[in-house]
């Protein structure tokens, strides 16, 4: 909250994200292969400190549109904006956190996280200090000479987060972060992101092909339709903040699900 | 805020696991580096139990010297020149040895190491050395030694060009395989951190394929060393190959047997050293 009101005025005002008719094709392996359009024009905006979903079935671009917000990819036509600015490659500014955690094997939990101030050569004595707090706030505080292989898949995870905020990035690109988890490590990532969103203000594009997960975290979710990907139908989730994992047995959760389900379904 | 955070994750049992988990893992390590240490002793006495017992029934030392023969042979040239004029200890004979090991096998794993990283990243320099390899690979160093004689001569440039092209190959193969299978999202984790193209390629790239690379370069030590004792027993006044091939010309079978113990001795060493090597970049082995 404190991060919020740090924010000059300005950037409250524009969108985080904006993506203007963004149309995006591969080519195929062999010649004879056609090319796959993955996206076609596409069109989302994404408000400051808003929680967005992107939904859908897998091969329908939710992962090249996040590939192309973080600057891995470039669209073959029309625009990705961040912040009011053209993405032109990855940076420290939009933190991305894969399907799994990526941490650097040889590095230790609290190297890894003071990757990103050695690698843009702005390690202070105060980042330092910084990342010794994340990694206690993550629940790290006795991991920080261990190695990521010493530690749990949640563990794992957690540091991954770290790694990220300790940039103080102001969009968190999540590609289907907790797919690879148990159900029980899955419920209390998704407790802890979203106690992590809450605390932090910070603008959130996640993507999932689970639907309650969906539901759950998200203030919006966009729903995609299967390839070439196109945004289907954007739902609002009003229901009350905070959440909890208690709320997906309501009846306002339930209805909400099968609202989101229905507009996945749709025309298939 | 920062402990609603803490209990919501659970740290006490997060920490819980950690600290059972490394416990666990370090008691399994240590307990089974003693079985192994116990079991690799046993092995080796067997065999010089069995070597003893031949040699006692055969009773013929050119045929096969008892073990404490041997062994006192050995440390008998350890101090004595071989051959008695002008010869060298086997001490010299090994550092000989080992010197053109070293020179062949680290020229050859720069070399290696810079084409395989330009092929892993340029893909028409791939295409363009990738037949060559394959053509290469196969072909045994030795068979080039009667061509390198007649090119070179029998001084030591034939000697290193055979460790090189015996090296080169298997740091090519290694370096590219390493470099592919590092994965596309970890780079990406470090550019979209901050770091440049070029530091991303150092730390993250290059780094990661780090201890595949080290084990690439243990297989081509042992293949140096079959090398080198193949060009030693052919051109060479010097060096432990030259020494059992000359032993053996005059039945000192307790020579050659030492310079077969001293070859191994050294490739274990030289091995162990890169071990190390390999433990101290991959923390996942230690």
């Amino acid at each position: 909250m404190t991060l919020t009101q740090g924010l000059p005025v300005s950037t409250a005002a524009r969108p985080a994200v904006e993506l203007i008719g963004v149309k995006k094709h591969f080519t195929g392996r062999s010649r004879r292969a056609p090319k796959r359009v993955a996206l076609d024009g596409f069109d989302l905006t994404v408000r400051p400190g808003e929680f967005l979903c992107l939904l859908g079935p897998s091969g329908c671009g939710k992962s090249t549109l996040l590939n192309m917000l973080a600057g891995f990819t470039q669209p073959d036509r029309g625009q990705v904006l961040t912040d009011g600015e053209p993405v032109t490659g990855p940076g420290p500014d939009r933190g991305v956190l894969f399907q799994t955690p990526m941490l650097f094997p040889w590095l230790t939990t609290l190297d890894n996280v003071l990757y990103g101030p050695r690698a843009r050569h702005e390690l202070t004595a105060e980042t330092r200090r910084r990342a010794v707090e994340l990694l206690e706030t993550v629940g790290l505080a006795d991991a920080h000479d261990a190695f990521p292989h010493e530690l749990s898949g949640g563990m794992r995870h957690r540091a991954a987060f770290a790694r990220v905020l300790v940039n103080r990035p102001r969009l968190l690109l999540m590609d289907e972060p907790f797919g690879a988890l148990d159900a029980i490590t899955r419920v209390a990532m998704q407790r802890f992101l979203l106690h992590l969103w809450q605390r932090e203000q910070i603008t959130i594009v996640f993507v999932t092909h689970d639907v309650e997960e969906a539901a759950l975290l998200g203030d919006r979710v966009c729903v995609m339709s299967g390839s070439p990907g196109r945004a289907r139908a954007v739902i609002e989730v009003d229901l009350p903040r905070p959440r909890s994992i208690e709320d997906t047995e309501t009846l306002e959760f339930v209805q909400l699900k099968r609202r989101i389900r229905e507009a996945l379904e749709d025309d298939h | 805020m920062t402990t609603d955070v803490v209990v919501v994750v659970e740290p006490a049992t997060s920490s819980g696991q950690t600290s059972t988990a490394s416990r666990r893992a370090a008691g399994r390590s240590r307990g089974g580096s003693w079985r192994r240490l116990a079991f690799g002793l046993l092995g080796l006495i067997l065999t010089a139990a069995v070597w003893q017992l031949v040699s006692y029934v055969k009773g013929d030392p050119v045929i096969l010297p008892s073990v404490q023969r041997t062994a006192s042979t050995f440390w008998e040239y350890l101090s004595q020149p071989y051959p008695a004029v002008q010869g060298k200890t086997l001490w010299q004979h090994a550092l000989v040895s080992g010197g053109r090991i070293l020179a062949g096998w680290a020229a050859g794993v720069v070399i290696g190491v810079a084409v395989g990283g330009v092929m892993a990243s340029v893909s028409f320099v791939r295409h363009l050395l990738d037949p060559l390899i394959e053509i290469t690979r196969p072909l045994p160093p030795l068979a080039f030694i009667p061509l390198f004689i007649v090119w070179f001569g029998i001084g030591e440039t034939p000697k290193f060009l055979l460790i090189l092209i015996g090296v080169v190959p298997v740091m090519i193969i290694a370096t590219v395989s390493a470099l592919d299978a590092v994965p596309t999202e970890l780079v990406q984790a470090g550019r979209s951190l901050g770091a440049s193209p070029l530091w991303a390629l150092l730390t993250v790239r290059l780094r990661s394929a780090l201890p595949p690379i080290i084990t690439g370069m243990r297989l081509a030590m042992g293949g140096a060393w079959t090398s080198i004792v193949a060009v030693e027993l052919i051109a060479a006044t010097s060096g432990l190959g030259y020494v059992i091939n000359n032993a053996g010309v005059n039945l000192q079978t307790p020579l050659v047997l030492s310079g077969i113990l001293a070859i191994s001795v050294l490739g274990i060493v030289f091995d162990g050293l890169l071990r190390l090597l390999h433990r101290f970049a991959d923390p996942t082995t230690r």
